[in-house]
């Protein structure tokens, strides 16, 4: 029964692992592009993304994953999603890149802003570019800034996939509840807890890491 | 000629008025300083000097090339505003060092970085350039450290050399010792004084009087806006005619009894 369990759940997490990280991979870097259009001196362009930001951070990401999933079929007829569990992970995954993506957005705005403007000054009258004073000076004093609440961001999108379930991604904990139909038995769920334990772990251990790297300065 | 001669200069934030029409000149290995009360402008001209603010109207010409010009219309591009940027140096109130940096990368960094374009500054000599800098600033012991593992005053002197490396015709200082705990004041205006003596060209905007004293071979009182009074140290410090920089300088005085 163990090794039963067991198997069932490591293909539940598989699907979770699959989920955080092309949610990463996606949200990383288009929550930069997002902060930048949130600091946009074009009010064309500011506006709108930080009524989007409003909106996706305002709203139950439980909420986005079911319109993401049934809005295009219902409202417009599309079948955009493809049938099965392809499309409901498409789904879900563009879902989580554009919630977290917001957040990441606003993590870096939060990290850019708060680097002083002397920093950029001192790069300038030492006539620097200004791809040069961001890369060369500012880049790495926000990377430093945004890791802790980066990390927190990590953990909860470790949690959060569980809310796949609502359009079916059978993710991990989806897969330890069946067992309670088919079975009867509850420490299957209990089971996937120290799965998410040691995965937030294994993240702290990494973040705390990436901490001590960029130490050196402050 | 005159290395660098600044005309009819204004500059107004929204609307405040905050240069009103200054004019001056200075030649090459003159120290000059600049003083008055804080909100007469003094800042605004070393940071419109350095194009980190653009000037409503009025000429700067360094060595009689022109860099900015007031009546001409139109905003300047980007890469032409750096270029003419590194006629001049300036060294900032609060150090503005790079902290992922140490001391010597501080000073390298931009050298390296423009030595592509600046062939007056030789990739394999930058390295050298710099530890000598650093060296005169008396930091040799120091050049592997950051900056949060430096004393203020060992900071600005970092800074100091950061921005002697690119050569700038005029090095600029906005009030290099105001950020400083007293003790520390004495050995970054020892190292500006040092300059001084080795004729840096240079402007300095201060409130230490009796270093603009020593060191400058012309003070420029500044008060809202305009230059009140100009001369030699014995001139404006010793013996000043014009009404406010008597208040002015009475009122320095009574601060440091």
């Amino acid at each position: 029964m163990f090794a039963n369990v067991t198997l069932t759940l490591l293909g539940g997490f598989l699907q979770t692992l699959k989920l955080f990280v092309l949610t990463l991979a996606f949200a990383l870097p288009l929550g930069l592009i997002i902060s930048f259009g949130s600091m946009s001196k074009v009010q064309a362009i500011k506006v709108p993304v930080r009524f989007v930001i409003w909106v996706i951070r305002g709203t139950p990401l439980m909420l986005q994953l079911l319109v993401m999933y049934y809005g295009p079929g219902i409202i417009l007829g599309l079948n955009v999603w493809g049938s099965g569990d392809g499309g409901r992970f498409v789904a879900a995954l563009v879902a989580f890149v554009i919630n977290y993506s917001c957040y990441f957005s606003e993590i870096y705005r939060g990290g850019i802003q708060s680097i002083p403007v002397g920093q950029y000054e001192a790069g300038e009258v030492l006539g620097m570019t200004r791809s040069q004073i961001f890369f060369k000076v500012i880049l790495l004093q926000v990377i430093k800034r945004i890791v802790p609440p980066i990390s927190n961001e990590v953990i909860t999108l470790v949690k959060d996939t569980s809310l796949a379930r609502v359009i079916a991604v059978y993710e991990i904990i989806w897969e330890g509840q069946s067992f309670i139909k088919s079975a009867g038995i509850i420490w299957p769920l209990f089971y996937t807890g120290v799965f998410y334990l040691l995965f937030s772990g294994l993240l702290t251990v990494l973040f705390g890491q990436i901490e001590k790297r960029l130490s050196y300065f402050r | 000629m005159a290395i660098l001669e600044v005309k009819n200069l204004k500059k107004s934030f929204a609307s405040t008025e905050v240069i009103h029409d200054i004019s001056f000149s200075m030649e090459e290995g003159e120290t000059i300083s600049i003083i008055g009360s804080s909100g007469s402008g003094k800042t605004t001209l070393l940071r419109c000097l350095n194009f980190l603010e653009t000037p409503d109207a009025g000429v700067i010409a360094v060595r009689d090339e022109v860099l900015f010009d007031g009546s001409v219309s139109g905003a300047m591009q980007e890469e032409a505003i750096r270029r003419r940027r590194l006629h001049f140096g300036l060294v900032f109130q609060s150090f503005n060092l790079f902290p992922q940096y140490t001391a010597l990368e501080n000073v390298t960094l931009a050298p390296k970085l423009l030595c592509r374009e600046n062939k007056n500054l030789e990739p394999e000599k930058i390295l050298a350039r710099a530890k000598e800098l650093l060296s005169e600033m008396g930091l040799s012991e120091r050049m592997e450290n950051y900056p949060h593992e430096l004393s203020g005053g060992q900071q600005q002197r970092v800074a100091i050399a950061r921005a002697l490396a690119l050569n700038p015709d005029i090095l600029c200082f906005d009030e290099p010792t105001s950020a400083l705990d007293p003790e520390l004041t004495g050995e970054v205006l020892r190292v500006i004084k040092e300059l001084a003596e080795n004729n840096t060209t240079m402007i300095i905007v201060t409130h230490e009087m009796s270093f603009a004293h020593d060191v400058s071979d012309k003070v420029i009182f500044m008060d809202k806006g305009v230059i009140a009074e100009e001369g030699t140290p014995e001139e404006v410090i010793d013996h000043p005619n014009n009404e406010r920089t008597i208040r002015f300088l009475s009122n320095y005085k009574n601060g440091n009894q």
